[in-house]
């Protein structure tokens, strides 16, 4: 047996192809039951099968494929029609064959399994009478894929087919020199052209995946060597020009060998017209899956990543929003459903759509279900926008479905797709509307293991950040434009009206004391799902005078960083000891031997714990949200507990009471060449202002819309989301309001009512 | 498996004074110290990282792992890059020494693993020539490494920017 483990191995390598193949023929036969070509071909590959298990000694295998093999001929034959008792014991049968081969592959042997029965249900499937009344087509009698009629992706009907494709085992190659061009593909449910495997077969070979990590390792090396080469100063002409035909031999070398990892995402789709229709079938559901990009490539270990996220988003989209025939009827909808998986290349990425148009997702009862688990009250979810509403799909354990079925429903799942999908880098968006049908979007990058990135310089060392992830970069300047500002304990910085976190790296990674990169340097403005953060850096690789650690001393030099050049790099695993330090995600060596880290930014954000309010995200959709149901929360001098929108705050400033001059009736105070308008709070509120002038203030210095005036409190005491809505009160003077925030009532000042009473109009 | 002689190879090196030693089989390169890559938030007797053939690997500062003090660096450091399942170290010791046979009943095991930095690692000594050699479980070195993580710098809350 040992002797054989080579072709064994060969041998069940290639039966997980032929059985993928079988699915897709399969398939395309219940659309054609008449298709010869179709049905030779399944023959065929059965008959292989068979063959093979005789040559290995694999009885059960050799039967259950024999009594499969009798119905088929029987069927080829003319002595029986296809039906769906028919169709249903072949699929029967090639599971059984695939649990076989599992086993083999998992144990050696073929295991416990008995398959005699369906053996026996096999042949007496190939004895019935022709006379039977068998239902008159398949395509009727079953929910089954229905053909897709106007799709672009759908290769055009080969009306008499030529040459059918044929399995590689038994291709003799004239069969693949005659069909090179036009693969002949009868019209199928889906767009993958059933390839001419005996093309492949002549053309490709089995390579270990090690092997080739090997090679694009070394060839990683040979790079490095190569740009050392490069640097060696010469005059010799001879040298020149070696150096630049190994320079050209090397860029190619890299690219070819890059591409080796690439696979096209159809390995994936293939598997999902056999799913369909599983799903279809045992939901009773007819839906037309149209498979467009199937040829988008990505790397091989990213295809085995989304594979289970994809077929559980197309599972889920057959059970969950494709309606059934009768219902899409009533809804004057085609009986079948469509189903759209779409792949293609965006931006450095490859998306992948699964899209239907089935009913949507019941907004209504999301946002009810997120209020009776708890995830949100009662009067938060009515204000929040339905796109936001179905954000909470996400969360683990949430379903609306009100019948478990045995497809989906039990509530495990959309969280676990965004998790999965997270893992490697990528995202997962929603969107649904009501009777037209629900889109889920994947993005993942093409490849984990090389990515372009940005590599910026702080306290002298140099650190990688993916690319995928950076939003802009800010430059820092001492003399006006965007700097950073202290708000409440946290560093921000107000970028087009938004309040926008800080986090200096210098300072997180413990590389030297904080406030050294206040006043130049650069904020890297980095994205992650619908959070938002600045990332404060030295200057960027490229990044001109500041970025050169000689100079790195003298903070004051103005910043001018230049375009921020993009590197690609290679990510290399750094071992379990620092991978679970949580926030870098790799290495990678750059162009000049020198070491540098890839920030794990998903992990820094959650290491710094940025507060929930910011951390909640200022994304274009929740920005309303967040907007207004943040507050900062000071205490007046009069003791009164007051909130301010955060949303009309500029910054906060603190100054002596000694500070404040009159002018013309106002009160100013100056900070520079510029004069702050200032309010005491408790005078805006009607009460008596504190006229001990003398120690610090707190100034909350509000934006253009409030006449950029500031309003003087005693203290600062938090910023914070509202625990409850605002109940109007009318009786306070200069108070919109109360509302709970961090479980204490606050009253939540009104400045479009104080403003022109105090005597300062925007 | 390897063969019978090659499990009692040992390659014998210094940390400060004394005399440690891992079994040959772990040993996957020896190379002279170059330039490190530091990784802030690494545990302290990580010292960074270095590259070697397209491989990123961590380099453990023996002095700092072994809690010795740290004398005048040697001239003679030197990377031992050993191999431990799928991850590779490299073991920074002040100077590389000789290579010994011992037969397995010559070494004496302690008892019980003892729990303090210098000996945690040390699965049983053998005297050799006047010297007395400590051997080190390549596993225990990098486990207890695992379990001590610097806490997160904490953003301090009192800061305000500009005042």
């Amino acid at each position: 047996m040992n002797d054989n483990r080579e072709f064994i191995e060969e041998f069940l390598v290639e039966s997980g192809e032929n059985l993928d193949q079988l699915d897709r023929d399969l398939i395309a036969l219940e659309e054609r039951p008449d298709d010869p070509q179709r049905l030779a071909s399944i023959f065929r590959t059965v008959h292989t099968i068979k063959g093979n298990s005789g040559f290995f000694g694999f009885s059960k295998l050799g039967a259950l494929t024999h009594s499969g093999e009798h119905l088929l001929g029987r069927l080829r034959d003319g002595k029986i029609r296809l039906n769906d008792r028919v169709t249903g014991t072949l699929y029967s049968m090639v599971d059984a064959v695939r649990s076989i081969i599992q086993a083999i592959e998992e144990t050696g042997v073929e295991g416990e399994q008995d398959f005699r029965e369906l053996s026996q249900t096999l042949t007496a499937v190939a004895a019935q009478d022709d006379d039977e009344p068998a239902p008159q087509s398949a395509a009727a009698a079953v929910p089954v894929l229905t053909p897709p009629t106007a799709m672009p992706s759908v290769p055009p009907p080969a009306e008499p087919a030529p040459e059918a494709p044929t399995p590689a085992t038994s291709a003799p190659a004239a069969a693949a020199a005659a069909t090179p061009a036009a693969p002949a593909t009868p019209p199928t449910p889906v767009a993958i052209p059933a390839k001419p495997a005996a093309q492949t077969a002549d053309s490709s070979i089995r390579v270990d995946v090690g092997l080739l990590a090997s090679i694009l390792d070394l060839v990683g090396e040979l790079v490095l060597a190569r740009n050392e080469l490069r640097s060696i100063e010469s005059t010799d002409p001879v040298l020149e020009g070696v150096i630049h035909r190994i320079n050209t031999v090397t860029n190619s070398l890299q690219e070819a060998a890059v591409k080796t990892r690439m696979q096209p995402i159809e390995h994936v789709f293939n598997k999902f017209p056999r799913t369909v229709r599983d799903v279809a079938v045992a939901c009773g559901r007819e839906v037309q899956l149209v498979i467009d990009g199937a040829d988008t490539e990505l790397d091989r270990t990213l295809i085995e990543s989304i594979r289970d996220p994809l077929t559980h988003l197309v599972r889920n989209a057959v059970d969950h929003g494709i309606e059934p025939p009768a219902v899409r009827e009533a809804k004057g909808k085609p009986r079948a459903g469509r189903l759209l998986l779409r792949a293609f290349h965006e931006s450095g990425q490859v998306t992948i759509e699964v899209q239907d148009d089935g009913a949507g997702i019941p907004v209504e009862a999301v946002r009810a279900k997120a209020v009776a688990r708890g995830l949100i009250d009662a009067a938060a979810a009515a204000l929040l926008p339905d796109d936001r509403v179905l954000q909470f799909i996400f969360e683990p354990g949430f379903s609306t479905a009100t019948q478990v079925t045995s497809v989906s429903g039990r509530g495990v799942g959309m969280d676990v797709v965004k998790t999965n999908i997270e893992a490697i880098g990528g995202t997962v968006d929603l969107s649904s509307r009501p009777g037209l049908g629900t889109t889920v979007r994947v993005r993942v990058p093409l490849t984990l293991a090389i990515i372009p990135a940005l590599v910026v310089r702080s306290a002298s060392e140099r650190f990688a950040l993916p690319q995928a992830a950076v939003g802009e970069l800010i430059s820092l300047r001492a003399d006006g434009g965007p700097r950073i500002e202290g708000l409440a304990g946290a560093d921000v910085i107000r970028l087009r009206g938004r309040l926008v976190p800080v986090i200096f790296l210098d300072e997180f990674l413990g590389l030297r004391p904080t406030t050294a990169t206040r006043e130049n340097g650069t904020v890297v403005l980095v994205r992650i799902d619908d959070h938002e953060f600045g990332l404060v850096v030295d200057g960027t690789q490229t990044g001109g005078p500041t970025s050169d650690p000689a100079t790195s001393r003298d903070r004051h030099a103005v910043t001018i960083p230049e375009a921020a050049s993009l590197s690609t790099i290679v990510v290399k695993p750094i071992g379990s000891l620092l991978a679970q330090l949580g926030i870098y995600s790799g290495a990678t060596v750059l162009g000049d031997g020198g070491v540098v880290l890839i920030l794990d930014l998903r992990g820094i954000l959650r290491a710094v714990e940025l507060p929930p309010q910011v951390r909640r995200g200022e994304s274009a959709a929740a920005a309303s949200i967040a907007a207004t149901d943040t507050y900062l929360v000071c205490r007046t001098g009069a003791g009164r507990r007051i909130a301010v929108p955060i949303d009309t705050v500029v910054r906060l400033e603190q100054f002596d009471g000694h500070d404040v001059q009159e002018v013309g009736g106002k009160r100013l105070v100056r900070r520079g060449n510029l004069f702050t308008p200032v309010v005491d709070a408790d005078g805006l509120l009607g009460g008596s202002t504190n006229p001990d002038s003398a120690g610090a203030v707190n100034l909350v210095v509000l934006d253009d819309r409030c006449g950029g005036i500031g309003i003087a409190v005693r203290q600062i005491l938090d910023v914070a989301v509202a625990d409850s809505v605002l109940q109007p009160s009318l009786a306070a003077l200069g108070v919109a309001g109360t509302l709970a925030v961090g479980g204490i009532a606050t009253e939540v000042l009104d400045l479009t009512a104080l403003l022109p009473s105090a005597g300062f109009h925007a | 498996m390897a063969m019978p002689s090659t499990d009692t190879r040992h390659c014998c090196f210094l940390v400060g004074s004394d005399c440690f030693a891992v079994a040959s089989t772990a040993v996957a390169e020896v190379l002279r110290d170059g330039k490190i890559a530091r990784v802030p938030h690494a545990p302290e007797a990580v010292i960074g990282l270095i590259h070697l053939r397209g491989r990123i690997v961590p380099v453990i500062d023996m002095r700092r792992r072994l809690g010795l003090t740290a004398d005048a660096p040697s001239a003679n450091r030197t990377h031992l890059v050993i191999r431990l399942h799928d991850d590779w170290y490299s073991l920074l010791v002040d100077e590389m020494l000789d290579v010994i046979e011992v037969a397995e009943h010559a070494i004496e095991h302690p008892s019980k693993p003892a729990a303090d930095t210098t000996h945690d690692a040390v699965d049983g000594v053998y005297a050799d020539a006047g010297r007395l050699v400590h051997f080190l479980d390549p596993q225990r070195i990098v486990h207890s490494l695992s379990r001590q993580r610097e806490p997160f710098l904490q953003r301090q809350g009192a800061s305000h920017g500009g005042i």
